[in-house]
């Protein structure tokens, strides 16, 4: 344990969530997609520093794609993606304000007052985790990794078919 | 002090491209070109787009060469001679190609003009054809190394280089990085007569040059990507590792120069058919095949 | 008394904060989606932090953690065919008019 790590969880954490606020405080929608992309980035490094490398070297790339993806959506679907005419699109704020706020107090009350006794276990090196990794995913977790695979081909044919538009039938 | 030669060997490598590539272009080989045409853009005019979003004006250029330089920094040029040697290379490099994306929708978004705005969301289809032929050939070559790290990759291809072992890989991996440097024919976001220069259309001056020397780095590690992972790196004989690397590196980034050009423009729908409905079915078929072999035949 | 564990537990806290009100007091729903990326998100931090501090050797957690992406880039897929659907019929996919099974 060294001050720099804590340091640097501390930056990266601080930048996701300030990223994070900006989403939701902009104007401009496609600024706001790539807001939350940035935030995921921040987290991604956060599981660098905490030495989950492959998570967050993955974390950094699938969330680069999906939030693109998301940007040319918002485009797609928004009234006003520059944000150039400054609507307020939200409602019951209160009400989010307080959930959030109750959540937030809550999670704080457990993790300050619950005793995380030391010490820290040693942490494998980088070359065996991913080995390690390989191996469960492969070995002891495979029915989850087949049942994930299913899972997404599933979604992938419900959304598709889902978003196609359907045909003009010609019968006279 | 090895990071300080790998970035020197780029810069040596990114001027050579270009002058391949105004060789290609203009037909006659002029070795100070590149220089004469950088000068130039630094001394020109800026002129700016009359309400841009600043902030994804000033940042798409920049971190389009934020993401060359973090791609370069797994690619080994000779044993020892790695920025940083991570045990997950291949995927890093990945993900930082990734943000190629991301600096495209900026660029295209940021100048608030119409023709670059479509050139950034061309090129997101395009992305969404190619993200899948990128990774499923180096998920073939991890198998053979038995590890994502570059070095051992290259080291693994000792007896055979993965372009004889793995030829379908290789050929999906080639289309798929043309894609990523938008090299002709897949060159929509800058497209010449189709978008009025695309992407590049709004931005002059300093900043223009940032965004070539970017295409540049990523034309080069691309370049380097393929070297490394289907071509043996620095391995062969007589002459020391880092040469055969320059070599294996200027020739792979003058073939995807040259052969492209003879192509009329892919349309990024017909890119993404063809990818979808082709290119994944045989990288699934080249990630079969790579297993059985290597399962069966001790090389 | 864990220093780190517990700055990246109260990092995954405030995420769930952000993206909570993020996903109640939006309407449009693509700004909701963004909002449940973010709860998912610091979900994930949480666990990267729980397995890091805690229990560096058991490589299941880092499973979970897979499961849990797959799971976002699944519910962003599925969410984004439907607004497809919900916009090719009505125009918009502001959530406020989404009121046909109300009472």
């Amino acid at each position: 344990m060294s001050v720099a790590t804590s340091l640097f969880l501390a930056f990266f954490g601080i930048a996701a969530v300030w990223f994070g606020i900006v989403v939701f405080r902009t104007h401009s929608m496609v600024r706001s997609a790539i807001a939350l992309l940035f935030s995921q980035t921040a987290i991604g490094a956060m599981f660098l520093v905490m030495q989950a490398e492959f998570l967050g070297v993955l974390q950094i790339m699938m969330m680069a794609t999906e939030m693109s993806v998301m940007a040319i959506f918002m485009v797609m679907f928004m009234m006003d993606p520059g944000g150039m005419g400054k609507m307020d699109m939200t409602h019951q704020k209160r009400l989010s304000l307080w959930a959030a706020g109750i959540g937030l107090v809550a999670a704080l009350a457990v993790i300050w007052g619950a005793g995380w006794q030391g010490p820290v276990p040693e942490v494998p090196g980088a070359d065996e985790q991913a080995r390690m990794l390989g191996r469960e995913l492969l070995g002891r977790s495979m029915f989850i990794f087949e049942s994930a695979a299913l899972m997404i081909l599933t979604a992938m044919i419900a959304a598709t078919m889902v978003a196609i538009a359907p045909r003009e039938e010609e019968n006279p | 002090m090895s990071t300080a030669v790998v970035l020197f060997a780029l810069a040596a490598g990114c001027y050579l491209v270009a002058v391949c590539e105004s060789w290609v272009v203009h037909g006659r080989l002029s070795l100070t070109r590149p220089a004469i045409s950088a000068l130039a853009l630094l001394g020109r005019e800026q002129i700016l787009p009359r309400t841009p979003d600043r902030l994804f004006f000033e940042t798409g250029p920049v971190l389009l060469l934020i993401a060359g330089l973090m791609s370069v920094a797994v690619i080994p040029l000779a044993p020892g001679l790695i920025i940083t040697d991570l045990a997950i290379g291949a995927l890093f490099l990945n993900a930082a190609l990734a943000y190629v994306l991301v600096a495209l929708i900026m660029a295209g978004w940021g100048p608030n003009g119409a023709y670059g705005m479509i050139g950034g969301w061309r090129f997101l289809g395009q992305f969404v054809a190619y993200a899948m032929l990128i990774v499923m050939p180096i998920t073939a070559v991890a198998m053979r190394a038995e590890s994502l790290s570059t070095v051992q990759i290259v080291l693994s291809q000792a007896t055979l280089w993965n372009v004889f072992y793995q030829p379908i890989g290789f050929v999906l991996f080639v289309i798929a990085a043309m894609g990523v440097a938008w090299l002709a024919p897949i060159d929509l976001p800058t497209g010449g007569g189709d978008l009025a220069g695309g992407v590049e259309a709004e931005y002059t001056g300093a900043r223009l040059g940032v965004l070539r020397l970017a295409r540049l780095v990523i034309i080069v590690a691309l370049s380097g990507a393929t070297v490394t992972f289907y071509l043996g790196g620095w391995l062969g004989p007589w002459l020391p590792g880092w040469a055969w690397t320059a070599l294996k590196t200027l020739a792979v980034a003058a073939a995807m120069l040259t052969l492209g050009r003879q192509l009329p423009r892919l349309r990024e729908a017909r890119y993404l058919a063809v990818s979808w409905k082709l290119g994944i079915s045989l990288a699934l078929a080249n990630i079969f095949l790579v297993g059985v072999i290597a399962l069966v035949v001790p090389i | 008394m864990i220093p780190e564990l517990v700055i990246a537990l109260s990092i995954g806290a405030a995420l769930f904060g952000v993206g909570l009100y993020g996903a109640l007091s939006q309407t449009n729903l693509v700004m909701i989606i963004m909002g449940v990326e973010l709860v998912l998100a610091a979900a994930l931090v949480n666990m990267v932090a729980f397995w890091r501090y805690l229990h560096p050797d058991v490589t299941a957690a880092k499973m979970f953690v897979l499961i849990v992406m797959a799971v976002m880039a699944v519910e962003m897929a599925v969410g984004f065919g439907i607004a497809i659907a919900r916009f090719r019929s009505r125009g918009s996919v502001e959530m406020e008019e989404a009121r046909e099974l109300k009472g």
